[in-house]
């Protein structure tokens, strides 16, 4: 019998992570404004500057996942989110209508050129999230720089109440973190992809004692999953009319635990576009629209047939 | 008691033409725009792929208020202070390429400055190509 209790990793590991990425991200960027600066003193002529591909995705939220896009600067965005239940519950749940509802409601905002940030809370475990999204690279008209290429990094904290401090003996147990390098291109005007590896890593993990010892006669405490989760998300949106798009969605596990391994995501909706809202409908396996919860604790099965219906819904305002 | 009801009938008629007519549409006041933005040319060539990519951005952004068609009959135009205007007649069609991209990207009273919810400045110029395409 396994006794089980938690392991904690409060290891720096994550921000270092996260960092190591900006930098990259900054590094690219300086070496192609490098090249243009170098161009521009040999040629006395002012070399004619690359233009960045507009409306790779049109939203930054890709149905369970972000696109590759962040907003123009002073833009400031709500988002409003809903994943029912699943629809094997059949009529007496109404197909997931009536039951399991997961809700985020979110803010975001562009402070400078490229970067975003944001805050939300999502109803499940009432998760609060901040977060951070750059644009390091843009794909350009003349294809100097092939794929648009984003950084986004998301900090979860479950603030839901443990008043005996059973759950959570430790303030940093309630952390998850999420890093994620978007790499997308838009091919001609109906056709973009998007390919997303990502980290996920969760603060403390279930442990148990399976009878092994050590030399010294102790037992010897064994961890159910790892603290660190790599997966990988293919996405893609097919220009259907000039509102209306379809949007499909894949998230592949790659980290093997010794248990409770997560489900991949598959996931198809329908995109409508104005100025300033956007309407995202989809049928997919992910509920609890936080990533790196969806990520590493998915148990939904499209296999099993649970599916769930959810909606993204967006207000954009320019300032 | 037929007086009466006459002079009520009357009374009704009068409020209900003098309301109409202070909230009725404002006729557009004129909008100057600085000749250096006027004389701007087009950088954009007025061909198949900018009127499709001028289409689209007209249908996600123009089309609510100004129509499908730019007659000013879109769905939100009954809401808007000042009526969008017809843009196939001349008052539109007579203006400069650079006139009708400075107004799209400023914008002014109900109308929003584009130039903060379209990044890309090909868009506006293919917009601009896209309105052409609305003239009798």
């Amino acid at each position: 019998m396994k006794a089980h209790t938690t392991l904690y990793n409060r290891s720096p590991k994550a921000a270092l992570v996260l960092f190591c990425l900006l930098g990259c991200l900054n590094f690219l960027n300086a070496q192609d404004s490098t090249g243009v600066k170098e161009a521009a003193t040999e040629a006395p002529a002012a070399p004619k500057k690359s233009k960045p591909v507009p409306n790779t995705f049109e939203n930054i939220w890709l149905l369970d996942n972000q696109s590759v896009m962040v907003p123009t600067k002073g833009s400031f965005q709500l988002d409003f989110m809903h994943r029912f239940g699943t629809i094997d519950g059949g009529y007496q749940s109404l197909f997931g209508l009536f039951g399991g509802i997961n809700i985020r409601i979110g803010a975001d905002y562009v402070p400078r050129e490229d970067l975003m940030v944001g805050l939300s809370l999502t109803e499940y475990n009432l998760t609060w999230e901040g977060y951070v999204k750059y644009a390091g690279l843009k794909q350009t008209k003349d294809d100097k720089i092939p794929v648009s290429v984003t950084y986004y990094g998301n900090m979860a904290v479950d603030t839901r109440s443990d008043p005996t401090g059973g759950l959570y003996p430790h303030g940093s147990d309630r952390l998850m973190f999420f890093n994620q390098i978007i790499i997308a291109r838009k091919f001609g005007d109906r056709f973009s992809i998007q390919v997303a590896p990502s980290l996920t890593h969760v603060n403390v993990v279930q442990g148990y004692y399976g009878g092994d010892t050590t030399a010294d006669g102790k037992s010897v405490l064994g961890k159910e999953m790892k603290h660190d989760h790599f997966a990988i998300a293919f996405s893609g949106k097919v220009k259907l009319n000039n509102t209306l798009n379809l949007l499909l969605n894949y998230d592949q596990p790659i980290t093997k635990h010794l248990t409770n391994n997560p489900n991949p995501n598959l996931s198809a909706g329908l995109e409508i576009n104005t100025t300033g809202h956007t309407f995202q409908v989809l049928v997919g396996n992910y509920r609890y629209i936080t990533p790196s919860r969806n990520n590493y604790y998915n148990n939904n099965d499209y296999k099993d047939g649970q599916w769930l219906i959810g909606f993204n819904m967006t207000r954009l305002w320019n300032w | 008691m037929k007086t009466k009801t006459l002079s009520v009938l009357l009374l009704m008629t009068t409020f209900i033409v003098v309301v109409s007519f202070t909230f009725s549409k404002q006729q557009p006041k004129p909008w100057n725009v600085p000749e250096k933005n006027a004389k701007m040319a087009n950088p954009i060539k007025s061909d198949a792929a900018s009127i499709n990519t001028g289409k689209a951005s007209w249908a996600k952004n123009c089309a609510s208020c100004h129509g499908k068609m730019g007659k000013g009959d879109g769905s939100k135009a009954a809401k808007l202070t000042t009526h969008p205007g017809d843009f196939s007649a001349a008052a539109t069609q007579g203006q400069s390429d650079g006139a009708l991209y400075y107004k799209i990207s400023e914008g002014r009273d109900d109308m929003p400055a584009f130039k903060k919810k379209i990044s890309d400045e090909d868009e506006i110029w293919s917009l601009v190509n896209y309105i052409r395409t609305f003239k009798k």
